[in-house]
Parts: structure tokens; C-alpha cells; sequence
């Protein structure tokens, strides 16, 4: 149980590239934190800054008011699953297990309890003396938490460890995982492209873009109060409808579509508005006439994907709209709805700066 | 190519005719004879009186010379001080091939392990120095390295004969290419593990590099074991004659001299026996 600070933190690398730009976070003891962010974000080498296996270029981490900026990823006292598990191809289970006791000097009979201990908890007891290639993928990951777990660290890392799983799979241990850190109450840092793995574990989750963070807060804040475009688009499956506006002093204005309902904007500046799919419903006075497209059935509800007649292009594209409707909404292809919104939920940002302003 | 069993119960393989399978195991079966028949001719030969073989030339059929042959080589002596025995050969032989594998072993394993899991400056230019030596055989330069193992004192001595020998740059290469193929992980995972360099060689890549350590063993010692022109060169002392100059000796077209060839074949191919596993698996695995 540790609290974990990062102050301004910062990496660079020799090439001049900033791969994290000033991040300052703090992690509560116990926390379960998820870091999420698309590909190349800056989200791993945060991680790995924690864990020691990538040198700080600027900033201070803190593990329990302990600076460990120098200190070496074994006595930071922390623990990491890796995305491809990274067990020891010639150890058995239980090596794999023991390993990192073992360097400690432990004595063998409180290992072997340790690891029996933890074993029992994934419920790999019965592999304890297989070999990594004779195990399913779901086994491995169970083993590289084992091997975290039997350290009892004071932190634990996971590195986009349900990657390499299959969709059911994935699931599963993310379940797992959450019941087994509440169980442990050990203070988690995840990282994740997933932003369904980031909603369901995190207490608090922080949305990384281009090495800052974009915004941080618990999961449900981040879905109905973005701060930004970016976290409004990168948070909520399926994304957010989004079409490019202007204020014209009265109402929002895309192309031939005109929304009322918004006052108090700037007139003069590129804006977008922002829907989520399921604030949005069949309204024969709506102010958005969807073309139906694409019907998606996933058993409860539908996911109706169609162009917003009249709007204004998005870029080389038309405006695209989702709306989210129960199973029995099944509309011919080709014809049109007219769709009206929850007016209180919807969203607008300044194109160009990404701020949000209503 | 897919294989399927027909009524009969008998595999057939799909796609390709029974012209095409009788050529393609034709052609093993000469490959086979080709490589085979100068082993044969050999031991055939070994059990044949030497005046068979000189006026008839070697024998494929065994004859009935084969405990005098074999008999006639324990009992040898030869050379300036009667040394050149053939167990003292087979001694001889076995410490210049065992020490090059060994050592070509070990020095291999450790350069590549520096090479690919420290920074350090210049370590590319070091590789492929090591490499380049490959373009340089003992053949091509054995004036210079005999003057530089003179002046080094290793005129007959074991070492004289080993040391310039050894296939460092082939076992380097392996090596590295192996410890190149390990995921980057594994080093971050014992490392958080608390293992240093020395523990992560020790722990995780020596086990992990058991079967090509095998394969690197086994092609070393076949070198070690083969030696001639050097320690020709390098060695006037009886004492330390190898077995394969030590056929000389004993008459190279007699009985008894195709009887000790086929007994400085047995060991590699007893040491290939024991490590085939090892030499196969890891040559062929990715």
C-alpha cells in the first residue's frame, strides 16, 4: 500500500524526441490508475519511468516520499506484467515464480509458501511444474501476475497485459485482474489502449496525448465531462457523434443544419459539436435528418451509423452520426430520420484548441 | 501437399505421382551412397592385408585381416623416442579438440553476450572485426601466426596448437544472432527480478543457450579434431602427435592404417550420437 508522485516529469530522448512532456500526478495508496491513450501517446514510457527500466530525463518520481529517480528497478520495490508475459522460457512455473525471491536471499520454504499462496489464488496450482510453452496464453498471463504478486510490492505495473489475449479471454482476466487488486489493495498503475479495459478497472483514469496529460479523473467524470475534444473522442464506445460548427449568434450552424438551443459562444471561431450516440433519439421535429447507412445489431441495442444531410463536411468526409436505439429499431437502408438530442449533454469545443466550452 | 488414407487404409500423398516419388527417392538413395561409400570402403579396407590393398587398390567387400589390422595399432610405436602410440595420440587428440571446442565455446558465448546485451562504444566495429576474421583461415596467414606463437614460447605446447585454432568469429555469430532473437522483456523482467549481468548470464542465457552451445561444441571439436597442417607446423615434438598425423606412421594404404582411421573416426561421430539433439534442434529451430 503506497502513494506514488510524479512531479513534472519528463523524458527525452537523445535523438531530441519527447516521448512524456511534464506529467505531475498523484496516486493514492491502493488506487487502481489506468493510463490510456492511443499508440505511440507516451503511456509505456510513463510506465517504465515508474519501474525503472527507462531513465527520468527531468522531474521527480516519488514511491512513499521516497525519491527513486536513481534507484535500480529491483529495489524500487515494484512489480510488472508485461504485454507478452515475458516468463523464462526454461523455468518451470514455479521457477518463474521463485525467481525474484530467490535474488532476495529468501529462504526456500517461505518461497515455497509464497508461491503455493499465490498460486491458489489464480488458480494455477495444478501448473506449478509446466513449463511456460506448455501453457495457454490465458495461463501465462496468470503466471507473469503470479510472479508480481509473490514480491508483494509496493506498486504494481501492467504494461497492456491483456493484448495478447483473445476478445473472451480479455474479458475474463480483466475481471480477474480488478478482483485480485481490490483483494490485494495494492496501489496499480495499467496501462491500455483499450478504453473499455480503461472505463471497467480504473478509480481513476488519466487520458495521455503526445506525452501530456489530456485529462485525469474517475472514469464516469472523464465520459460526461471531457475536457477536451481529444478525450471526448478517445473516451466512450462508440465514439462520440462530432460534426464541425459555427455560432452565429444563435444557433449552431453546419451547412443547411441549424441547432438552436446554444447561446453564449464565440461567433468567429471553428467549433465542434459533440453528441454521444446515446444521448441522441427519434424526434420527428429533430434538427438532424440522418440518412441510414449502416444498421449494426449487437443483441440489446442497435448502432445506426448514417451521413447528417446538409451538414457541413468533415474534412474530406461527411458528417457522420451513431445513434444508439434498442433492438426492435430496425430502419430501411437509404431512408431518412429525424433525430433530436439531450440537449443538456451536449458538448462544444473549440476546433483549433481542442478546449472545451460548453 | 496433403496426405489422406484411402479405403485400403493406405496413406497417399495428394498431388504427387508415384513417378515423381520414386525420382525424388532415388535421388536420396545415390546421395545417401555417395556419402556413405568412402566409410565403407574405409572399414572394408581396415580388415585387409596391406599387400591386398597395395596391389589391388581399396576393397569394398570386408576381408579377414580385421584382428591383426586392429590388433597391430595397440601395439605400435614409433617415431624418434618410440611416443607415437596410439593411445597417446588418441590423448593428444582428445585435448586439442575438446580444448578448441571448449574453449570456442565459451569465449563465443561471452563476446556475443557483451556485444548484444551491453552499451558499449564500439561494439559494432568490434563484431565485425570478429567476423571479418572469418576471411582469414590459418591456411592464409600461418607465417605470421607461427612467428607470433613462437615469440610467444608456445612452440610445442598444447596451448601453441589450440589457441590459434579457435572458431571464435563462427561461434560469436551464432551466438549473437540467438541472444538477438531473445524478446527485450525478458531482460526487463529479471532485471526487476534483481538479477545483474552476471545472473541473467548465468540464470536465464547460458540455460536458454544449452542447444546451441551443443551444435558450437560439436562443429569446434570436428575442427579441433581435424587438425593437420598446424600443429605440423607448430609441433616437432613426438609426444604431442595427433592422431590424424599419426596415420603416417603407420602406413597410410595398410590394413592397420585404414584400422586407425576408422578408429580416429569413432569419437566425433560418438560425440555427434550424444549431441544430435542438441545440434539438430537448434540449427533447425528459429
Amino acid at each position: 500500500m503506497s502513494k506514488v508522485q510524479l512531479a513534472n516529469v519528463r523524458k527525452t530522448y537523445p535523438n531530441g524526441a519527447e516521448a512524456v512532456c511534464g506529467v505531475d500526478m498523484e496516486i493514492q495508496s491502493g488506487e487502481f490508475i489506468v493510463f490510456v491513450g492511443p499508440s505511440g501517446c507516451g503511456k509505456s514510457t510513463l510506465l517504465r519511468m515508474v519501474a525503472g527500466l527507462e531513465k527520468i530525463t527531468d522531474g521527480e518520481i516519488h514511491i512513499d516520499d521516497r525519491l527513486i529517480n536513481d534507484v535500480s528497478p529491483a529495489d524500487r520495490d515494484v512489480a510488472m506484467v508485461f504485454q507478452n508475459y515475458a516468463l523464462y522460457p526454461h523455468m518451470t512455473v514455479r521457477g518463474n515464480m521463485s525467481y525474484g525471491l530467490k535474488n532476495r536471499g529468501m529462504p526456500k520454504a517461505e518461497i515455497d509458501q509464497k508461491v503455493t499462496d499465490a498460486a491458489k489464488m489464480l488458480r494455477i496450482a495444478d501448473f506449478l511444474d509446466r513449463q511456460p510453452n506448455q501453457l495457454s496464453g490465458g495461463q501465462r498471463q496468470r503466471v507473469a501476475m503470479g510472479r508480481a504478486i509473490v514480491r508483494e510490492p509496493k506498486v504494481f505495473l501492467f504494461d497492456e497485459p491483456l493484448s495478447n489475449l483473445d476478445a473472451k479471454l480479455r474479458v475474463q482476466m480483466r475481471i480477474e485482474i480488478k478482483r485480485l487488486q481490490r483483494r490485494m489493495n495494492v496501489t496499480s498503475i495499467y496501462v491500455t489502449h483499450d478504453q473499455t479495459e480503461a472505463m471497467t478497472l480504473a478509480d481513476r483514469l488519466a487520458v495521455i496525448n503526445d506525452g501530456k496529460i489530456e485529462q485525469m479523473g474517475s472514469p464516469i467524470e472523464l465520459y460526461n465531462n471531457p475536457a477536451t475534444l481529444f478525450v471526448a473522442s478517445f473516451i466512450g464506445a462508440p465514439q462520440v457523434n462530432l460534426m464541425p460548427v459555427s455560432f452565429d449568434g444563435n444557433s449552431l450552424v453546419s451547412g443547411d443544419v441549424n441547432i438552436l438551443g446554444f447561446t453564449d459562444l464565440p461567433t468567429d471561431t471553428d467549433l465542434v459539436l459533440g453528441i454521444r450516440p446515446d444521448d441522441m433519439h427519434l424526434d420527428d421535429n429533430g434538427q438532424f435528418p440522418l440518412r441510414v447507412d449502416i444498421v449494426e445489431q449487437h443483441g440489446a441495442d442497435n448502432l445506426i451509423y448514417g451521413g447528417v444531410l446538409g451538414a457541413a463536411m468533415r474534412g474530406e468526409d461527411e458528417t457522420e452520426f451513431c445513434f444508439k436505439a434498442g433492438q426492435n429499431m430496425l430502419p430501411d437502408l437509404e431512408t431518412t430520420l429525424k433525430l433530436g438530442f439531450n440537449a443538456e449533454r451536449a458538448m462544444v469545443f473549440n476546433k483549433a484548441t481542442g478546449e472545451r466550452l460548453r | 501437399m496433403v496426405t489422406q488414407s484411402n479405403k485400403d487404409n493406405r496413406l497417399e500423398l495428394v498431388g504427387q505421382s508415384a513417378a515423381r516419388v520414386f525420382f525424388g527417392h532415388t535421388v536420396l538413395c545415390l546421395g545417401l551412397i555417395f556419402m556413405l561409400s568412402p566409410i565403407v570402403v574405409i572399414i572394408a579396407s581396415s580388415t585387409h592385408l596391406t599387400s591386398t590393398l597395395q596391389q589391388q587398390g581399396l576393397q569394398w567387400l570386408p576381408g579377414n585381416q580385421a584382428l591383426e589390422n586392429y590388433g597391430r595399432i595397440f601395439k605400435f610405436e614409433a617415431g624418434f623416442t618410440d611416443q607415437i602410440t596410439p593411445l597417446a595420440m588418441l590423448v593428444n587428440s582428445l585435448v586439442v579438440a575438446t580444448s578448441v571446442a571448449v574453449l570456442t565455446t565459451l569465449f563465443s558465448l561471452l563476446t556475443a553476450y557483451a556485444i548484444v546485451f551491453f552499451r558499449m562504444p564500439g561494439k559494432h566495429i568490434i563484431f565485425w572485426t570478429v567476423l571479418v576474421t572469418l576471411l582469414f583461415p590459418l591456411e592464409s596467414r600461418f607465417v605470421n601466426t607461427f612467428s607470433v606463437t613462437v615469440s610467444l614460447g608456445l612452440i610445442n605446447t598444447y596451448a601453441g596448437i589450440v589457441l590459434p585454432v579457435l572458431a571464435a568469429a563462427l561461434g560469436t555469430f551464432f551466438f549473437r544472432q540467438f541472444f538477438l532473437s531473445l524478446p527485450k522483456e525478458l531482460i526487463e523482467a529479471a532485471s526487476l527480478d534483481g538479477a545483474g549481468p552476471f545472473r541473467f548470464l548465468k540464470d536465464i542465457v547460458v540455460p536458454l543457450s544449452y542447444s546451441r552451445a551443443g551444435a558450437i561444441f560439436v562443429i569446434a571439436f570436428m575442427i579441433g579434431w581435424n587438425q593437420y597442417l598446424w600443429p605440423l607446423m607448430i609441433t616437432s615434438d613426438d609426444s604431442l602427435y595427433t592422431l590424424v598425423r599419426g596415420i603416417r606412421f603407420i602406413g597410410q594404404e595398410s590394413g592397420p592404417g585404414m584400422a586407425l582411421v576408422v578408429i580416429t573416426i569413432l569419437p566425433p561421430f560418438f560425440l555427434l550420437l550424444g549431441f544430435q539433439r542438441w545440434f539438430f534442434n537448434s540449427l533447425s529451430s528459429q
